[in-house]
């Protein structure tokens, strides 16, 4: 029996008139990967936004692990372990390979002044260990040849790798993807997919993730949750979201009858 | 002996450049490694020095503590400049680092009981009291001539490029910490670093701090200096002299200030030089103006030409 990690619940966000998440409602199960999909503008994007703390919820809350996160800046989210991507890269392009994945290590007391001053021991011992796991990381990424590089030379997607890396090297508990595949080659894809899948079952870790291609939605997720108009209108199993009506309609339109 | 050759004249053009390593070494940290524009940065040189000479002349407070407190204040007033405006997006928030500088500057001319207003400090202790702050200075500059067998221009340009160097040298070292390193990734991208569970806004206070301290010590080295200033020396034309300083040098890396600030050095100093015509058909003062109008074409074409600056990396400017 798996519980939920996330809960997100009534949540509604506007831009001026428009209602671009309207009280919208669902949950992720521990160890799921659940999909995000959705026609264009049905306000995925912004729900992800509120729910990673770069945008506010005018109203609803969100739960992380069973605690509020709906109030936390974008930062104390991430150090609670929900750590997210963007739809774009976000390489740091005039900083190294490893500097980008070396950033992410979490509780590093050499990113404090105090403790470069009190606990030079421990921020050594702690930034040697950061060392070590971001070169693993990045040897199972390909990118260990790149190391030195700046990340600014890397190509479109080594970016996307890049900022794979740099998630897992945050220690996330979830992990939310911003349309993973979206300018990816379908080699790169395949190969994000099967991270994916691998992370799951070897660490438990749970996805959650936005995605315009619905082979990949009905091949990799567990559950998929389908958004129209700021409103979630459909969840279940990819079976079951396939056979839905009203997923059908928020697609293709309903056909006018006159 | 003619200007051009005596010890003098370029001692003091290496004293200026070293106090000016110390002042701008301040805006690299803050926009050369986190991405900030600040343009109010004389503020900093002002609280520095003001607060020395306030202190000394009107509480009879040692001069080293009383330096101290004016390092201590620049920071606190950076936390307190920083608070409230370091959320506002960059464009924004230079706009309100200039007015900030400026503000300083009107009531530094406004309030004499407190400054001397805008005769300068010749008047701290009241109109027709000439006072002086600088006393315990003069004193240990004595001590180092002594004890080095050299002449003050000397014994001053050595500890002047002792703690210029030193700043640089300690700010090199801090930017190849963790700490550093998160401070770059906010100068990248401040959302991927949020992403990754960086506290933007703190280190942003910090950078902020860390250059308000290196600029109030410039400050207390200028007051020494000049042993006397008013508060038209922290006119916002001097920020501007440590943006150019940081960007002839190169952006993101500490020690190319120093080398930056010499360059600044010498064309500011050697346009007095330009005796010949048409410059000599313009008198001293006006020739004085010439200085900034060299500075303003070598910046131009520095942007045209070399837009990493001397030492800066091609490289990372074309990355996208």
């Amino acid at each position: 029996m798996s519980s939920a990690i996330l809960e997100v619940r009534d949540v509604v966000r506007t831009f001026g008139g428009l209602r671009a998440v309207d009280e919208a409602s669902f949950h992720v199960d521990e160890g799921s990967i659940t999909a995000l999909i959705g026609p264009n503008g049905a306000g995925k994007s912004t729900l992800f936004n509120v729910i990673s703390g770069f945008l506010s919820a005018e109203r609803g809350t969100v739960q992380f692990e069973g605690r509020r996160i709906d109030r936390a800046p974008a930062h104390r989210i991430a150090q609670r372990g929900l750590v997210r991507t963007f739809q774009v890269p976000r390489a740091l392009t005039r900083m190294s390979v490893l500097d980008n994945v070396l950033l992410a290590a979490t509780r590093h007391p050499g990113e404090r002044l105090n403790g470069l001053v009190l606990h030079p021991g421990r921020v050594r011992s702690r930034e040697r260990k950061a060392n070590e796991r971001a070169a693993e990381l990045l040897a199972l990424f390909r990118l260990d040849t790149h190391a030195r590089e700046y990340a600014g030379v890397l190509s479109g997607g080594q970016r996307k790798l890049l900022d794979f890396a740099r998630v897992l090297m945050a220690e996330p508990r979830l992990v939310l993807l911003d349309e993973p595949m979206a300018g990816v080659n379908p080699a790169l894809g395949r190969q994000l997919v099967e991270h994916v899948l691998r992370l799951r079952t070897e660490t438990g870790m749970t996805f959650l993730f936005v995605e315009h291609d619905l082979d990949i939605v009905m091949e990799a997720s567990d559950r998929v949750i389908v958004m129209n108009e700021g409103r979630v209108i459909a969840s279940g199993t990819p079976a079951e979201v396939r056979g839905d009506q009203r997923v059908v309609d928020a697609y293709l339109g309903t056909a006018r009858t006159t | 002996m003619s200007t051009i050759a005596s010890f003098g004249f370029w001692s003091f053009v290496g004293i200026v450049a070293g106090i000016y390593t110390l002042f701008a070494l301040g805006v690299q940290v803050q926009f050369g490694y986190a991405g900030l524009l600040n343009f109010g940065q004389v503020a900093f040189m002002g609280i520095g020095a003001y607060t020395m000479a306030i202190l000394v002349v009107k509480e009879d407070l040692n001069m080293w503590l009383a330096a101290g407190c004016g390092i201590v204040l620049a920071i606190l007033a950076g936390l307190l400049l920083g608070l409230p405006t370091l959320r506002l997006r960059a464009d924004y928030f230079a706009i309100t680092t200039i007015a900030f500088s400026e503000i300083l500057r009107y009531v530094a001319t406004n309030e004499d009981r407190l400054t001397g207003g805008s005769q300068g400090t010749i008047n701290l202790a009241g109109i027709g009291q000439a006072s002086q702050y600088d006393g315990a200075w003069q004193s240990f500059l004595g001590k180092v001539e002594r004890n080095l067998h050299v002449g003050s221009d000397a014994a001053m340009l050595i500890l002047v490029w002792t703690v210029a160097l030193l700043a640089v040298a300690a700010v090199t070292l801090l930017m190849r910490t963790p700490w550093g390193r998160v401070l770059k990734s906010i100068r990248e991208d401040e959302d991927a670093a949020a992403s990754l569970g960086k506290n933007v806004f703190l280190y942003k206070l910090q950078a902020l701090a860390l250059g308000a301290a290196l600029g109030a010590l410039a400050g207390v080295f200028y007051a020494w200096q000049f042993s006397f200033f008013s508060p038209d020396d922290f006119a916002p034309l001097i920020t501007f002299f440590a943006w150019m300083i940081v960007i002839l040098g190169g952006l993101g890396r500490a020690w190319t200030v120093p080398v930056g600030a010499l360059v600044f050095g010498v064309i500011f100093a050697g346009t007095r030089f330009f005796d010949f015509p048409p410059f000599s058909l313009l008198d001293s003062t006006e020739r004085a103006y010439v200085r900034l109008i060299v500075i303003g074409l070598v910046i131009i074409g520095l942007m045209l030409f070399r837009p990493q600056g001397i030492f800066g990396s091609r490289k990372e400017m074309v990355l996208e």
